[in-house]
């Protein structure tokens, strides 16, 4: 994982699309969002200590396989972010519903208690598109402090930080 | 309250069987998912200690999720009637259940899992007693669950090839260490294709019977917590000669079957 997450760091990023991502999820990511900064593990911390910005983790949730045999134990396993998250799985999809991008702008409008300066922070997993997709769309709805961690819960994680079970919010 | 007395209970015990140098800050929450795993698993049965005599070999931080090597030793006299390997914080915890024959020695079994993100392992055995006794370790990995599994086609390709090595050399009546390797992609229905973007539908190995000469090494049910191309290092005690049987079957109800003459060719098919 952490030679993984080295590699997924050192690749030079692709370049930025136009428009939102709706590939693959999991991928090579560019280095960069228009209109956001990104930033890493350390720079992320201090931001937190100093600042206390909205923390957004837009990791996906997989169903439970369809075709696994009758009887099978199924436990939806314990999600895991920073603390102090919101987590809204829907809100980096490259193809959003009107719903959930309704949901993610009213979320960020409380969340910010209204004021498009306090700073935000997007992430989900490293190589993870979605985060870079809901970087995006706060950019859009005018957030001037929009931060992309793209290290991930991973990243986070594995520079020994600690990380707290979470529920989604949806809509 | 009697869930809080519980979970202290529980805390006790794995406080005392815990091998990792380096438990996690989230504690609660993690004996908690233990506490529902276990009554899933194992009912109301009381889940004694075993640390004293129950070792989990696993890395402490794993470089690949999707292929940890995970063993257990059980030393002392206890007779064991079978051996639960469970991921706690896995989607299907249960990655495998091995009950014995008298032809096994099960003091060493070593299989290879997926871990989806930082867990504890949990072995438990059964002994003879009827008594189940735990241990546990954690390990650092994450994403091994969801890691591509490369196209569908070229994964299925000599579905059900075994191969059989010796780790240790071969002296009739004494305990012989053999690892199995079964060829399968062990989908576990998380994988998306990168492609396609659907989900591989689930196919695993479910079931394996071990035979030596007709007496029952072990039988084996497995979950998608086994790494793909599954391997199983277990002991049994060859005679001068005979012929270890493999009756596996996948999910999907496709069966494979092998033997191995013991000794002579190990490696086959």
């Amino acid at each position: 994982m952490k030679a993984l997450l080295v590699a997924a760091l050192m690749a030079a990023g692709v370049p930025e699309p136009s428009g939102y991502w709706t590939g693959p999820n999991q991928g090579d990511t560019p280095d960069s969002v228009a209109g956001a900064t990104v930033i890493h593990t350390a720079q992320l911390a201090k931001l937190i200590k100093k600042e206390k910005p909205v923390l957004i983790d837009v990791s996906p949730s997989p169903p439970p396989p369809p075709d696994l045999p009758a009887g099978t134990v199924w436990m939806a396993p314990v999600h895991r972010d920073i603390p102090g998250s919101v987590w809204l799985q829907e809100a980096g999809k490259g193809e959003i519903s009107g719903e959930a991008e309704d949901f993610y702008r009213a979320a960020l409008q409380a969340l910010t208690h209204g004021s498009r300066k306090r700073p935000v922070v997007l992430y989900c997993h490293p190589r993870c598109w979605l985060s870079w997709n809901a970087t995006k769309r706060a950019v859009s709805f005018g957030y001037s402090r929009v931060y992309w961690y793209p290290d991930g819960v991973e990243g986070w994680q594995e520079a020994g930080k600690a990380v707290s079970a979470t529920e989604p919010r949806r809509p | 309250m009697k869930a809080a007395a519980v979970l202290i209970a529980a805390t006790l015990t794995l406080g005392t069987a815990v091998h990792a140098a380096d438990p996690p800050e989230d504690q609660a929450d993690r004996l908690k998912r233990w506490h529902d795993l276990s009554q899933q698993v194992f009912g109301d049965k009381k889940l004694e200690n075993g640390a004293k005599f129950i070792a989990i070999d696993a890395p402490d931080r794993a470089m690949d999720a999707a292929l940890v090597p995970v063993g257990v030793k059980i030393s002392g006299k206890k007779g064991i009637k079978a051996l639960y390997l469970l991921v706690d914080d896995n989607p299907v915890p249960l990655a495998a259940h091995f009950t014995f024959g008298p032809a096994a020695d099960p003091r060493e079994m070593k299989i290879r899992i997926r871990l989806e993100q930082y867990t504890y392992i949990h072995a438990v055995i059964e002994g003879q007693d009827g008594k189940l006794y735990q241990a546990a370790r954690f390990v650092k990995a994450a994403g091994g669950c969801s890691a591509p599994a490369g196209p569908q086609d070229q994964a299925l390709r000599d579905l059900g090839q075994m191969k059989l090595q010796t780790l240790a050399t071969y002296t009739p009546g004494k305990t012989m260490e053999v690892q199995l390797h079964i060829r399968h992609p062990n989908f576990n229905g998380m994988q998306m294709d990168q492609v396609t973007r659907y989900y591989t539908p689930a196919r695993y190995i479910n079931e394996a019977d071990v035979s030596y000469d007709g007496q029952e090494v072990f039988h084996f049910e497995g979950g998608i917590s086994m790494s793909s191309d599954p391997a199983i290092s277990f002991g049994f005690t060859p005679k001068e000669k005979g012929e270890l049987t493999v009756v596996a079957q996948d999910s999907k109800e496709t069966r494979f079957e092998h033997v191995f003459p013991i000794p002579s060719a190990t490696v086959s098919q």
